[in-house]
């Protein structure tokens, strides 16, 4: 399985290298932005432009009170960072099993003394562990941007609690596009699946924080397990969604496991 | 010893038959072709073999041993039909990757197969995807041979190698036999089984037709031979001895023989004959061998 995780290691080095720093310099950079710019003056400049109703939704929800820390905490909500995220868990996902089987290299690599069961092992541990570190590098963007600019830092317990919420939120994502990917024989239909999935969940959670009306939709978005304003500013508790979230992840990897080793390959 | 033993194995993809009750055994140091045209079901029957499809009936045993545990296929070798490799590695890091799967296994025959097949060491050091398919293919049969595999599942191996490697090939193949190991071959070309192999198996529609020696089949086997006369096709010619079929236009005439040709030679020069066609046998005079009735038709 060593050399399965190094295969995997040298084919998706580059993409995830390329999220990690893409999200740890976004997010080092809403510092610098927080720092430099009079961002909450704009942004109420921004909200007037907007109907009454949605004014003080935006204001409390979105932006938290327009604080730099509840800026600091939308750069973890940007479309930006959910969607380094997501992409590292798809595109992990879709190439584990369709994508391997688009390629045409599943065939040979099953015919070795490699069971299906360690073959998915090792692509979950990959996809876990890059998961991890691309939070990580996150949060450390977040750090650094604080410190580089003079920023008030954030407690390490918060901070530790929001790269573990990001985490099982894309662990989430990986679940569920490998679960698609077992079933597929073509990575970019399993891509475009979970993406439209994730955009769709991302409306969801969107439309339920502001339109009461569909706050009734908000338990069935993945997104509403993730809340970067309430562990950065309030320091709530993430077990809920981290409980919601490993389910997910848990019970999707489990599926995926048992049809993989029922299916036919290719 | 049986290195492979297969019964009754049946396989469906949805309302298509792949495999029909196939079932047959392949010895240790025996070649044992598997014949048949595209779609007959024989890469479907190396699939379960390795446990890549999953069969509604039937049994696989490897060394004895029921297909099921992983590490049963450390002593197997198999090329698939449609090589595809990592296209960013280097040959040697491909080399490398796969021999690592069989870490009790060290790639000791890798040396010998690089220098047999012609692969260099410059080849070796270029990315898989700027190298040609025959190139490709002779990586495909390192991975699958340099372990040294007590069975080689070989799926039409041939393909893309010219003449001069297919050569090398087949002595690499009978060399694998002479040690003890046991080789299944398929193919859809009938001259490549017939040059090496010991025994065939002959898949049409899934259906396994015959399980033969070599020799057996040569007697059983129809060839189509084709001739143009000077003046008039004898009258005794169709009921030669040997010729089970023939087909007879003006001057020329399509004969179909069976075993022993001396009877219908010496027919043939007691005429003048201006032109004689007596190509290879294919494919589908073997299947004609097992399903076609004897006639004759005269136009």
């Amino acid at each position: 399985m060593r050399n399965l995780l190094r295969g995997l290691v040298a084919r998706h080095a580059l993409f995830i290298t390329l999220c990690m720093l893409l999200l740890g310099g976004f997010e080092f950079l809403i510092c610098g932005l927080v720092a430099t710019v009079d961002v909450s003056g704009i942004l109420k400049e921004v909200t007037k432009a907007v109907p009454a109703f949605l004014q003080g939704l935006l204001t409390e929800q979105v932006f938290s009170g327009m604080t730099t820390r509840g800026i600091l905490a939308f750069g973890w909500n940007h479309p930006v960072a959910l969607a380094l995220g997501a992409a590292v868990a798809v595109v992990l996902a879709a190439q584990a099993v369709a994508g391997e089987i688009e390629n045409g290299t599943l065939e040979l690599l099953l015919s070795q003394p490699l069971s299906r069961r360690n073959y998915l092992f090792a692509h979950v541990l990959f996809a876990l562990l890059a998961l991890g570190v691309l939070s990580l590098l996150g949060v450390l963007g977040t750090y650094l941007g604080q410190k580089y600019y003079g920023l008030a830092l954030f407690e390490w317990r918060p901070l530790r609690q929001l790269a573990l919420n990001f985490f099982a939120l894309n662990a989430a994502w990986y679940g569920l596009a490998l679960l698609l990917s077992v079933f597929a024989r073509e990575s970019g239909r399993v891509t475009g699946a979970t993406f439209l999935f994730a955009l769709l969940s991302y409306v969801v959670q969107a439309l339920g924080k502001l339109w009461p009306a569909a706050g009734l939709l908000l338990p069935y978005s993945l997104y509403s397990y993730y809340a970067p304003a309430e562990i950065l500013i309030q320091e709530a508790s993430t077990a809920k969604a981290l409980t919601v979230l490993g389910s997910v992840c848990v019970c999707s990897l489990g599926l995926s496991l048992w049809r993989f080793q029922r299916r036919d390959i290719p | 010893m049986t290195a492979l033993q297969i019964d009754n194995l049946s396989k469906r993809y949805g309302a298509l038959h792949a495999l029909r009750d196939v079932s047959f055994a392949v010895e240790s140091g025996e070649i044992f072709g598997y014949l048949g045209p595209n779609g007959a079901g024989k890469t479907t029957t190396l699939r379960a073999i390795l446990g890549l499809v999953r069969t509604e009936s039937g049994e696989v045993r490897l060394f004895g041993e029921k297909i099921g545990r992983a590490e049963i296929r450390a002593g197997v070798g198999f090329l698939p039909g449609e090589l595809h490799l990592y296209a960013n590695m280097t040959g040697a890091a491909l080399l490398n990757y796969f021999a690592d799967f069989r870490p009790q296994q060290p790639p000791k025959l890798r040396p010998k197969l690089l220098d047999k097949l012609e692969v260099d060491h410059t080849v070796l050091a270029r990315r898989v995807k700027f190298l040609s398919h025959g190139t490709k293919q002779k990586l495909g049969l390192v991975i699958a041979m340099q372990h040294d595999p007590r069975l080689l599942l070989l799926d039409e191996p041939t393909l893309g190698l010219d003449p001069l490697m297919q050569k090398a090939l087949h002595e690499l193949l009978l060399d694998f036999a002479k040690r003890g190991s046991a080789v299944l071959f398929s193919s859809h070309i009938l001259s490549e089984v017939k040059s090496i192999c010991h025994r065939v198996a002959i898949l049409r529609e899934g259906e396994l037709v015959a399980v033969e020696r070599l020799d057996t089949l040569r007697d059983k086997m129809i060839r189509r031979l084709q001739v143009r006369f000077r003046n008039t096709v004898p009258k005794t010619l169709p009921q030669t001895a040997g010729i089970v079929r023939a087909q007879i236009t003006g001057h020329e005439a399509t004969l179909w023989v069976q075993g022993d040709i001396n009877p219908m030679l010496r027919c043939l020069a007691a005429s003048e004959v201006e032109h004689l066609v007596f190509p290879e046998p294919e494919l589908e005079d073997i299947f004609m061998s097992y399903f076609q009735p004897q006639e004759q038709d005269r136009a």
